[in-house]
C-alpha cells in the first residue's frame, strides 16, 4: 500500500515537472480560433499566435510545447501550472491582471460585429446609437472574452449568449440563432470568407481597445505572477521582436496587416 | 464574503433555469417512456422493436453527444429554419436542452418501467381479467400502480441523473447553473468558490428530490409497514 502511495507520488511528481522541463517553454493557447490559433487532429498548432511563440522560444533559445486549452480555461491552467505562458491572443485587462502578468502589449486590434446584410445594424455608423440598438437583441461573443465582458458592461439590455469557441458562434450567427456577434476584426473576416459567411457582412463600426477598458490594453503574453525572472526575459524578447519587425511579418501573413503593437 | 453575496443570487437565477430544464423534460419524459414501455411489453413485434431499438440509440450515446447533434447539428438544415414550428424548437437552446434531456430519460424511463411492468404476477393480472376488467381499467388499478412500486427506487436515481445533466445544456448557452457559474469564473476568476457554491446547490436540490421520493415510496408501500 505504502509503495503504492509512494509511486503514485512520483507519477504525479513526474507529470508536474514536465511543465518545468528544462529548455521547454510551454504554451497554454486555444487552438480554435483562426487565424490566430489553429490546433490540427494530431495537436499541432499554427496560426498567428503559433508564429509569436517559435520566434519567441528562438529568441529565448528554448524548444516551444503547444498545450491546446479551451479559452477560459487558459488562466486557471496557467496558474495551475499546466504551462508556462498563455499565447493565444489574449488581451491584456485589470481582471485578469489580478490573476496573472502580463508581458509588454504586442498587438492590437479594433473590434467589429458581424451582421446580417439585410439587418438594421449594418447601416449605423455611430458606436453609441449602434450599442443602443442592441437593445433586446441577441448578441454572441466567446465566454470569457474582452467581447462578452464589453457587451455585457456597455449594452447590459442586449441578450448574450457567449459559446465556448469561435466556430459554434459563427454557427448560430449563420442560423439566425443569434443577429450580431462581436469579435475581433481579423477573426470576423475570417467568417466572411468562408461560404458560411455569404449575406454577411462587417458592422460599419469599428471599436478600438480605447474605446473601454473592459477591451483591454491590446494583446500581451499570459505569466504566472510569481515568474518575474520568465516575464522580464520575455518582454525583453518581444520588444526585440516587435523592433526588427518579425511580429510585422507574422502579422501580415496571417492577417493581411501589421497588427504588432509598439514596445512601450 | 462579498463574493458570495455576489454569487449567490446569480446562481440562483440558474436554479430557476434548471428547475424548468429539469420539470419540463421529466414530464415529456415520462409520459414518452411510459409509452415506450408499453411498446416493449406489447404482443406487436414491430413495436416491441421499435421501442428496444430507441432505447439503445439513447443510452448508448452520451447526452452531450445528442446535445450537440440537435443543436449545432439538426439546426444547420434549412428545412428545420425554415419550418415555423421546427425553429421555434430549435432556434433556442432551452427548448433543444429540453428535446434532448426529454428524450435521454424517456429511454431509461422505458427500461426502468419495463422491468416494473414485467415484474408484475401474471395471476394478479389474469385474476382481473377474469373479474371482467376492461384492459384500460386493468391497466390502470393492477399493472401500472404495481409497476410504479416496483420501478421507484431506480426511477428515483434516474431523476437524479436529469438534473446533474441538465448542467450540460451551459454548452449550448443555456444559462442555467453551471452556465452563471462559469460566466461568473470568466469575471471574477475565484474558481473554487464558485464551482463549491454551484455544487452546494445542485446537492441541496438532489437531496431534497431524494426525501420527496422516500415519503412517495413510503406512501406507496404503506402496506408493508407494521
Amino acid at each position: 500500500m505504502k509503495l503504492k502511495i509512494l509511486s503514485l507520488v512520483a507519477v504525479l511528481a513526474t507529470s508536474a515537472l514536465a511543465a518545468h522541463a528544462e529548455g521547454v517553454l510551454s504554451i497554454g493557447t486555444e487552438g480554435e480560433y483562426p487565424p490566430w490559433s489553429m490546433a490540427d487532429a494530431d495537436g499541432n498548432v499554427t496560426g498567428f499566435d503559433a508564429d509569436v511563440g517559435a520566434l519567441l522560444c528562438a529568441k529565448l533559445e528554448m524548444e516551444c510545447n503547444f498545450v491546446v486549452q479551451a479559452f477560459d480555461g487558459l488562466i486557471p491552467a496557467l496558474n495551475a501550472n499546466r504551462f508556462d505562458v498563455i499565447i493565444s491572443g489574449m488581451s491584456i485587462t485589470a481582471e485578469r491582471k489580478n490573476e496573472i502578468a502580463f508581458s509588454v502589449g504586442y498587438a492590437e486590434f479594433p473590434n467589429r460585429f458581424v451582421v446580417s446584410a439585410d439587418s438594421g445594424l449594418a447601416g449605423i455608423t455611430d458606436i453609441p446609437a449602434f450599442l443602443a440598438a442592441l437593445d433586446g437583441r441577441k448578441v454572441g461573443t466567446q465566454a470569457a472574452t474582452t467581447h462578452a465582458n464589453f457587451i455585457a458592461k456597455l449594452a447590459p439590455n442586449a441578450v448574450l449568449l457567449t459559446y465556448a469557441s469561435l466556430d459554434q458562434q459563427w454557427i448560430d450567427l449563420a442560423s439566425g440563432r443569434i443577429e450580431t456577434a462581436f469579435a475581433d476584426a481579423t477573426a470576423d473576416q475570417d467568417f466572411l470568407d468562408r461560404p458560411e459567411g455569404e449575406g454577411f457582412v462587417m458592422s460599419q463600426v469599428t471599436i478600438p481597445s480605447t474605446y473601454d477598458a473592459t477591451l483591454g490594453e491590446g494583446i500581451g503574453v499570459g505569466i504566472r505572477q510569481d515568474d518575474t525572472e520568465l516575464k522580464a526575459r520575455i518582454d525583453q524578447a518581444l520588444c526585440e521582436l516587435i523592433a526588427d519587425g518579425s511580429i510585422g511579418v507574422a502579422s501580415e501573413k496571417w492577417f493581411n496587416v501589421d497588427i504588432s503593437r509598439p514596445c512601450q | 464574503m462579498d463574493l458570495i453575496l455576489m454569487a449567490v443570487p446569480v446562481l440562483l437565477k440558474g436554479l430557476v433555469m434548471t428547475l424548468t430544464l429539469t420539470a419540463t423534460s421529466v414530464a415529456i419524459g415520462f409520459t414518452l417512456g411510459l409509452g415506450l414501455a408499453l411498446m416493449r411489453v406489447s404482443n406487436s413485434a414491430i413495436a416491441e422493436r421499435i421501442a428496444r431499438y430507441y432505447s439503445i440509440m439513447f443510452r448508448g450515446t452520451p447526452l452531450l453527444v445528442q446535445l450537440f447533434l440537435i443543436y449545432y447539428g439538426l439546426g444547420q438544415f434549412s428545412f428545420v429554419q425554415d419550418s415555423t414550428v421546427l425553429w421555434w424548437v430549435f432556434s433556442e437552446g432551452t427548448r433543444c436542452a429540453v428535446l434532448a434531456l426529454a428524450l435521454n430519460t424517456a429511454a431509461y424511463t422505458s427500461e426502468i418501467l419495463r422491468g416494473g411492468l414485467q415484474s408484475v404476477p401474471v395471476g394478479l393480472v389474469e385474476a382481473a381479467s377474469a373479474a371482467g376488467m376492461s384492459r384500460v381499467l386493468r391497466f390502470r388499478r393492477i399493472e401500472f400502480p404495481l409497476a410504479i412500486r416496483q420501478a421507484l427506487p431506480a426511477y428515483g436515481n434516474e431523476l437524479v441523473l436529469v438534473v446533474k445533466g441538465t448542467s450540460l445544456a451551459s454548452t449550448i448557452t443555456v444559462l442555467e447553473i453551471t452556465g452563471y457559474a462559469k460566466r461568473l469564473m470568466s469575471q471574477t476568476f475565484a474558481i473554487l468558490e464558485v464551482f463549491a457554491l454551484a455544487g452546494v446547490i445542485y446537492l441541496a436540490l438532489n437531496v431534497l428530490l431524494i426525501g420527496l421520493l422516500r415519503l412517495v415510496e413510503r406512501r406507496l408501500m404503506r402496506h408493508q409497514q407494521r
